[in-house]
């Protein structure tokens, strides 16, 4: 167990176990879903990163993924479709103590919110953002999403879809995402490093979820389809620092499953909620002058 | 003289509203009330500007009608204003003698008692060797026919220009002297020098209705505000942001405006006082967030500055135009409390009040500001802050964090609320409809108790009669409604008629919406008329008065579109046209120019 304080919180001594983190709500989710993998890891890395579930605070938006929050015994906020990230910035400014977390799937995140991605990863407050991907609209019954393949049929694309899906992993390099990270929920132990390294970032991280969709989703793309098709960054020698290579590696997404880190900044710059202490700090009147 | 309406119109680099801004400042010292009011053209920077400034031993109550004195730079300018700077028999009209119209050819439509050509440009050619200094020269003349303040405004020219170096001071004092002797060789023919104040050495400030709001907010305790830059709110966030980090709080100018309010929702879940500013488009892209807080019971304050709409409509301008998209622009079934102030002294109050009410009844709350109150400067007493009481959220205590329940369904509907950090107090807050303890919940029978939870809280409001003005006799037969910046002006008329032998009282309501049926009620008792006075093309606060009042059967509305002014001496007009008992002829049209 680890006691580091690179998320800038003060652990407690780590006495957690996954039960202290999983509320008693029973998920919605479809048997299969590749969500279960998800909140699973997060428990674990929780318990790794060892602080108390009501100095968490962990927001989502809408959408199957965005259920998540209430699996946990965190302070959870479960809010509306595509603000999940502005929310959670004004949890984070309001309070710059709290570990704050965001969740969403990819239309919450890249579609209806798209807007507010660049933004939230420039400002680069201390946010863990984790986007459960799974390539379709799950939650209204199977339409394109902006990851959907070209081609793809759905309910509101009975010919094939003509239009590109977004690439999350270059959107948020270029966007200057300071830590940029893929996993799978087949990859149980491999998801919970690096959710945990994500929360661990001092900054924005950003953390995609190839999370199947059992229901509506391809067979492709399922839990064990992932077992065979994942390629681990680490064993193809890649170097995390390495921000150009992070980023032709991230071409391939839609081909080639990449899992690990595509980018680590190594000199994490300061991060807005420092800048906002910093401030409050220089400015505010002292006792004596109060 | 003790009440003095000088309007002046000129092009974007004369200075006009500049020569405006240094007068009420001027007479602030000097020890008098007033409110200047500022127009523009659409242009950012340049095109046609004026303004008008009222003046007055007393407190001010709105920016008056007609002009007691018109200054025109140029004709063109000048008319392209039109209601906003109307012209009658009693004015005394002084304008650029380079214009070349002839004092008898002035193109108005009235005769004014004084015309007056004046070579300005040429006086402060003269005594400045600068066109600029013209605004100084109007001000010297301002100062000599009309008993303004000298000294204060020389101090102030001292002020603003001493920091440009010794030429540029003396150029604009010379410019001044200058103004103020032609004024002397010229007399005007009557006296029309301004009474000398009375409430001399009582602290006090100019300033608009942003400022006192972002002051106020700060007074509250807001520790957040996010939002997005839009006129006539800006100003709010522009105060904010450079003292809300001494008060140990944070500001984001976020990507959009729902982002903004976004923020601030998340600020409030983290257990701050938390505020967003915005006009018309703004809010209806915050309606959905909006909705959410309403959901999730979290206290929010969303102050919404009207301009005339809808869409781009009438950035500059005033409008009271907003009222139904406040009280109704949700899905739902859902009431979120609308305040409005009356003046720029008001703002103050009604911002402490609005997140008082927030955090009582954990409920977003709506200002509805406009652009004149929001933009205008008056001369106000400063604020007594000793007489607000300051409302916090209702914590859950240790016993009740033993075993936590959010949403416990109390009598009062409002049930303590915990945040992020507090140990126990960990919850689900959600968009989605819940459960007491905060689950999911899509059972129509817990729907019907959340829902009647989330209205029941609000209910105390509707038995605020501090939230309402009411004056005159309550047996009166007439009574007359007026809102936000319009109140001012209703009060005015009211107050003249009553001197006038006019049986007629008034009631202003702050407290917009939920209806407080009973208030209204009460005051409708011994009413033949009523009248409601509002800025707004459809007569909103009128229409949305009737969905829940029983209104007397003679029941009118006095409503004009958003920058058209409303006079006080519009409504004494149809206050006596109801008194002489012929309310069933048709009333006096409005006309919306002159």
């Amino acid at each position: 167990m680890s006691t580091t304080t690179d998320c800038g919180c003060q652990p407690t001594p780590a006495t957690y176990t996954v039960k202290d983190f999983r509320s008693n709500l029973k998920p919605i989710w479809c048997p299969g879903c590749g969500d279960y993998g998800v909140v699973t890891a997060l428990y674990r890395a929780l318990v790794n990163i060892g602080r108390p579930p009501h100095e968490i605070a962990f927001i989502s938006g809408i959408g199957c993924s965005s259920r998540i929050p209430g699996y946990t015994t965190a302070y959870g906020f479960n809010t509306v479709h595509g603000r999940a990230l502005p929310i959670a910035q004004g949890i984070k400014m309001a309070n710059p103590d709290l570990t704050v977390l965001v969740a969403g799937g990819d239309g919450d995140g890249f579609s209806i919110g798209g807007g507010h991605v660049p933004h939230a990863i420039r400002r680069n407050l201390d946010l863990t953002y984790i986007v459960m991907d799974n390539h379709i609209y799950g939650l209204t019954k199977g339409q394109l999403s902006p990851t959907t393949p070209r081609g793809s049929k759905t309910p509101t694309s009975s010919y094939g879809s003509i239009e590109e899906p977004v690439n999350p992993l270059l959107y948020v390099l270029a966007y200057g995402a300071g830590f940029v990270a893929q996993g799978v929920p087949a990859d149980m132990e491999g998801l919970a490093n690096l959710i945990e390294e994500a929360i661990r970032y001092p900054g924005f991280a950003f953390v995609n979820i190839q999370s199947p969709c059992i229901t509506f989703g391809e067979p492709d793309d399922q839990l064990k389809a992932q077992k065979t098709r994942m390629r681990k960054l680490a064993a193809e020698g890649h170097d995390p620092s390495n921000r150009l290579r992070a980023m032709e590696l991230a071409q391939a997404y839609g081909t080639e499953l990449y899992t690990g880190v595509f980018y680590r900044n190594p000199n994490p710059p300061i991060t807005y909620d420092q800048h906002i202490r910093d401030r409050q700090a220089e400015l505010q009147p002292t006792a004596a002058e109060e | 003289m003790n009440d003095l309406i000088i309007g002046m119109a000129g092009s974007g680099g004369d200075g006009i509203v500049s020569a405006g801004e240094s007068l009420i400042s001027a007479l602030s010292r000097e020890g008098y009330y007033g409110i200047l009011t500022k127009s523009f053209g659409s242009q950012i920077r340049g095109g046609e500007s004026s303004c008008r400034l009222r003046v007055a031993t007393t407190p001010v109550l709105n920016p008056g009608g007609t002009l007691s004195v018109a200054i025109v730079l140029n004709w063109e300018d000048f008319m392209r204003f039109g209601g906003e700077l109307p012209v009658g028999p009693d004015t005394v009209v002084i304008y650029e003698k380079k214009t070349g119209v002839e004092p008898s050819e002035v193109p108005l439509r009235v005769r004014p008692a004084v015309v007056m050509a004046v070579p300005m440009a040429e006086i402060a050619m003269k005594a400045a060797h600068a066109l600029q200094a013209k605004n100084n020269v109007v001000l010297g003349l301002l100062a000599g026919w009309f008993g303004l303040g000298r000294q204060a405004i020389l101090e102030g020219i001292r002020r603003k220009f001493g920091k440009k170096g010794p030429e540029v001071l003396q150029a604009n004092e010379q410019a001044f002297a200058a103004g103020f002797e032609y004024s002397e060789q010229h007399p005007l023919g009557a006296d029309y020098r301004m009474a000398p104040p009375v409430a001399v050495g009582v602290k006090r400030q100019v300033t608009d209705g942003n400022e006192q709001c972002a002051a106020a907010a700060l007074f509250a305790g807001c520790k957040f505000f996010g939002g997005y830059p839009i006129t006539p709110a800006t100003e709010v966030m522009q105060h904010l942001q450079k003292d809300i980090w001494k008060h140990g709080g944070s500001l984001l100018q976020a990507e959009d405006e729902i982002a903004g309010i976004a923020s601030a929702v998340g600020a409030s879940y983290a257990g701050r006082k938390a505020m967003t500013a915005t006009s018309g488009p703004g809010l209806s892209l915050k309606t959905e967030v909006l909705g959410l807080a309403s959901l999730a019971e979290l206290p929010l304050v969303c102050v919404n500055v009207q301009r005339g709409g809808p869409s781009t409509g009438l950035p500059t301008k005033p409008e009271q135009a907003d009222l139904f998209a406040a009280a109704f622009s949700s899905h739902g079934d859902t009431v979120r409390p609308i305040l409005a102030p009356i003046s720029v002294e008001d703002m103050f109050g009604i911002t402490v009040e609005a997140f008082n009410v927030a955090e009582e009844y954990q409920t977003p709350v709506i200002v509805l500001s406009d652009q004149e109150i929001a933009q205008r400067k008056d001369i106000v007493d400063a604020v007594d802050t000793s007489r607000f009481k300051l409302v916090e959220r209702l914590q859950p205590n240790a016993q009740e964090l033993q075993n936590y329940t959010r949403f416990r369904l109390t009598d009062s509907g409002i049930s303590p609320i915990s945040h992020p950090g507090m140990k126990g107090g960990s919850y689900l807050a959600a968009g989605i409809e819940h459960n007491e303890a905060g689950a999911p919940s899509s059972s129509g029978e817990m729907h019907a108790k959340m829902n009647d939870k989330r209205l029941r809280k609000l209910s105390p409001l509707l038995q605020r009669r501090d939230l309402f003005v009411v004056e005159g006799n309550p047996d009166a037969a007439i009574g007359v409604i007026g809102w936000g910046s319009i109140a001012g002006v209703v009060l005015e008329a009211v107050r003249t008629a009553r001197a006038q032998g006019i049986d007629v009282k008034l009631l202003i309501p702050k407290l917009i919406y939920p209806i407080a049926e009973g208030i209204y009620q009460d005051f409708f008792r011994s009413l033949r008329h009523g009248l409601v006075v509002e800025q707004s093309h459809q007569g909103q606060l009128h229409r949305i008065i009737r969905m829940w009042t029983d209104v007397p059967k003679s029941f009118t509305s006095m409503a004009k579109s958003g920058a058209n002014p409303i006079t006080p001496g519009d409504v004494l007009q149809r206050i006596v046209h109801l008194s002489s008992g012929s309310a069933s002829a048709p009333a006096p049209a409005l006309n919306p120019t002159h």
